[in-house]
C-alpha cells in the first residue's frame, strides 16, 4: 500500500468517528428524558448526577435534576426494585451500559422505544422486543402522526444520551487517539527513511 | 563508565551476551517481514503485562464487584479506559500476530530439522497463552464470560471415569462461580511469567539452531548480518505499523472484539442467545461442535490445536524453502488458511443445518491436510526435484536425502 492511500485510510477512520459523534444539544435533551422518564423504573447506577457537568449543564440545571440527592449520587430508579418486581414481576435492567450491551447500540435502543404497536387482540406489543414487559411509556402506538413525530424525536435524543452514558470517555479517547496515532504515524516514517538509510550500507 | 563495564564483565558476561545475542548475532540478510512477528509478540506480550498489573491495582476478584469494578476502571480511574482497551484490544492482537508467526513458520517449513524444539517450545508458548486468555475473559463478569466459562469448563466432563470431579475441581464447585473467578484471577497473573519463562527458552532455542530464511539454503558467512543495527531498525518499523493498527482499534473502535453480552453483568439464571467464543478460538470451537459426539468433539478439538507439533514428522519432503519450491504444499498451505477462516465463519454462527454441514466439511479439510501431508509430501519431492530445482536447493534436498538412505 503507498503511504498515500495508508494516510487516506487513518484519516477516513478518525474523521467518522467524529461525524458520529451526536451534538450536545441533543445529548442534554436526552438526559433530560432519561432524568425524567426513564429513572423512573430504571438505575443507571454508573452514572452519577456530577457527569452532567461534562454535557455542559449548569450546576444550577443539575441541582434542579438531582432534587434532594447528591452530586456524587448514582442514579438510581425512584421506584424500590421489589415494587418493580410486583408491578412488572421483573427489576428493569441498569441503563448505563445498555447502548453497549445490544447489538446495534443507540439504533437497537431507537427501535426498541419506537417500536411499540397495538396488535390483532388490541394488545401493546413491541417488533423488537416481542414479549417485553416494559410499558409503552411515550404511547406511540396509540399516537398520532404529529405525536409520533415527537415521540421518535424524543427517542433519538435518549439513545443518543445512552450511547454516551456507556461510554463517556468516547470524546476524550477520540481527541487523545488524533494525536496518539499522528505521533506513531510521523514515527513509523521516520523509522521507515532510517531503515533504509542503515540498510544501504550494505549495498 | 568503561571501568563499571569492565567490572561487570569480570564477574558476569554483559558485554559477550550483549555482543553474542544482538550486536554481533548472525541473522540471514533475506529475513522478510514476516519474520518480525515473533518481535511484536514479545512486544505485545510486554503490553499485557504492563497493562495487566496496572489494571490488577483496581480491579476486585469477586462475582459481586468484578463487573463494578470493571466499570470503575473505565470510569473513575485516571486514564483506566486506556488501560483496559490496551488490554483487551491486547489480547486480540497477540493471537493475530502469533497465529501469523505461525503461519510463516509453516509456510517456510521453518519447523523442520533442526528446529523441532524451537516450534514445539512455540507450541507449549501457544498453550499456555490460550489457557491464559480464557481465563482472563472470565474476570469482567459478563454474561459471556461467565457462560464461556460453564461451556468450557464442562468440556472436561468428557475425562473418562473422573470426568465430573475434575470439572467440579476446575470450577472450585459445582457451578462456576465466585471460587472460579478468584483462581482464574490468580492464574491469569501467574500465567504471564510462566510465558515470559517460555520466551525465554524459545529464544535460547531460537539462538541455538539460528533463524530459518526464505531461500530455504544455509546461508554462507557472508550473508549473514549482524541483528543490530539492521534488524533492530527493521522490527522497529514493523513495530510502527503494528502500533498504528493497534492503536487505531484501542482509540477509535476500542468494542470491535468485546461481546455485546459481555456488558450484561454474569447471570447464571439466563443465559445467552448463543454462546460465542472469542474471535481466537472460533476455528477450533468450530471442530469441537462438528463432531456430534462430547467426548469425540474434545479430543478432535485438542488433536486440531496439537497437531501442529507434528509437523515436522508429517511432512517429510526434504526440500527446503518450504512453500517456495514446493507448488502442492503451497495449495496445501493456502486451502488449510481458507479452511481456517471458513471454521472460523462456523464457530460464530449458530449451527443451522447449513452451518454444520459446512462445519463437517471444513474440519474434515482440516484434518485431511494434516493426514494426507506424509504422502504427499515424499511424492510432491520426486515431482520437484525431477522438474528441477534451483541448484543449491536441489544439493541441500539430495543431500539430506543420501543421509536418510545412509549411503554418505
Amino acid at each position: 500500500m503507498s503511504n498515500n492511500k495508508l494516510f487516506g485510510l487513518i484519516f477516513c477512520l478518525m474523521f467518522s468517528a467524529r461525524s458520529a459523534q451526536a451534538d450536545e444539544a441533543q445529548l442534554k435533551r436526552g438526559a433530560h428524558v432519561a432524568v425524567e422518564v426513564c429513572n423512573t423504573c430504571h438505575s443507571l447506577k454508573y452514572l452519577k448526577y456530577s457527569d452532567f457537568l461534562k454535557l455542559g449543564f449548569s450546576k444550577a440545571e443539575v441541582d434542579a435534576m438531582r432534587g434532594t440527592k447528591g452530586m456524587a449520587d448514582p442514579l438510581i430508579s425512584q421506584m424500590a426494585p421489589a415494587d418493580e418486581l410486583a408491578m412488572f414481576s421483573t427489576v428493569p435492567p441498569d441503563l448505563s451500559l445498555m447502548a453497549k450491551a445490544r447489538d446495534g447500540g443507540a439504533n437497537y435502543i431507537y427501535a426498541m422505544i419506537t417500536g411499540f404497536y397495538t396488535d390483532a387482540k388490541g394488545q401493546t406489543a413491541n417488533h423488537v422486543f416481542p414479549g417485553i414487559k416494559m410499558p409503552d411509556v411515550f404511547m406511540i402506538a396509540q399516537a398520532d402522526a404529529a405525536g409520533r413525530q415527537g415521540i421518535e424525536q424524543k427517542a433519538r435524543d435518549v439513545s443518543a444520551f445512552l450511547e454516551w452514558a456507556s461510554d463517556p470517555q468516547a470524546e476524550e479517547r477520540k481527541t487523545l487517539g488524533r494525536y496518539v496515532i499522528g505521533y506513531f504515524v510521523f514515527l513509523t516514517v521516520l523509522l521507515y527513511f532510517l531503515k533504509k538509510k542503515i540498510w544501504k550500507r550494505l549495498d | 563508565m568503561n571501568k563499571i563495564i569492565a567490572w561487570v564483565d569480570q564477574r558476569f558476561p554483559l558485554t559477550f551476551f550483549i555482543k553474542h545475542e544482538l550486536t554481533d548475532y548472525p541473522t540471514p540478510r533475506n529475513l522478510s517481514y514476516w519474520w518480525g512477528f515473533g518481535f511484536l509478540a514479545g512486544f505485545v506480550l510486554v503490553i499485557q503485562i504492563v497493562t495487566g498489573i496496572f489494571l490488577a491495582m483496581h480491579y476486585k476478584p469477586d462475582s459481586n464487584l468484578a463487573f463494578d469494578s470493571v466499570q470503575h476502571i473505565m470510569r473513575e480511574v485516571n486514564y483506566g479506559w486506556l488501560i483496559r482497551y490496551l488490554h483487551s484490544t491486547g489480547a486480540s492482537a497477540f493471537f493475530a500476530v502469533i497465529y501469523t508467526h505461525m503461519a510463516r513458520t509453516l509456510y517456510y517449513g521453518s519447523y523442520r530439522r533442526p528446529r523441532e524444539l524451537l516450534w514445539w517450545t512455540g507450541q507449549g508458548l501457544l498453550l499456555l497463552m490460550m489457557a491464559t486468555a480464557f481465563m482472563g475473559y472470565l474476570l469482567p463478569w459478563g454474561q459471556m464470560s461467565y457462560w464461556g466459562a460453564t461451556v468450557i469448563t464442562n468440556l472436561f466432563k468428557a475425562t473418562p471415569v473422573y470426568g465430573d470431579q475434575i470439572v467440579t475441581w476446575l470450577r472450585g464447585g459445582f457451578a462456576v462461580d465466585d471460587p472460579t473467578l478468584t483462581r482464574f484471577f490468580s492464574l491469569h497473573y501467574l500465567f504471564p511469567f510462566l510465558i515470559f519463562a517460555a520466551v525465554a527458552i524459545h529464544l535460547v532455542a531460537l539462538h541455538t539452531v539460528r533463524s530459518s530464511n526464505p531461500s530455504g539454503i544455509n546461508l554462507a558467512d557472508k550473508d549473514n548480518i549482524p541483528f543490530h543495527p539492521y534488524f533492530t531498525i527493521k522490527d522497529l518499523f514493523g513495530l510502527g505499523i503494528f502500533m498504528i493498527v493497534y492503536l487505531l482499534i484501542v482509540f477509535f473502535k476500542p468494542d470491535l472484539f468485546i461481546d455485546a453480552a459481555n456488558n450484561i453483568p454474569a447471570n447464571p439464571m439466563q443465559t445467552p442467545a448463543d454462546i460465542v467464543p472469542e474471535w481466537y478460538f472460533l476455528p477450533f470451537y468450530a471442530i469441537l461442535r462438528s463432531v456430534p459426539d462430547l467426548a469425540g468433539g474434545v479430543v478432535a478439538m485438542a488433536i486440531s490445536v496439537l497437531i501442529f507439533a507434528a509437523m515436522p514428522y508429517l511432512d517429510r519432503s526434504r526440500v527446503t524453502g518450504g512453500a517456495r519450491y514446493r507448488p502442492i504444499y503451497r495449495a496445501m498451505f493456502y486451502i488449510f488458511v481458507i479452511d481456517i477462516f471458513v471454521l472460523g465463519y462456523v464457530g460464530a454462527h449458530p449451527p443451522s443445518l447449513q452451518i454444520r454441514t459446512i462445519g463437517e466439511v471444513s474440519t474434515t479439510i482440516y484434518f485431511l491436510t494434516f493426514l494426507l501431508l506424509p504422502f504427499v509430501s515424499r511424492w510432491e519431492e520426486k515431482f520437484v526435484l525431477a522438474r528441477g530445482l534451483p541448484p543449491a536447493v536441489e544439493a541441500m534436498a539430495r543431500k539430506e536425502i543420501a543421509e536418510a538412505e545412509g549411503n554418505v
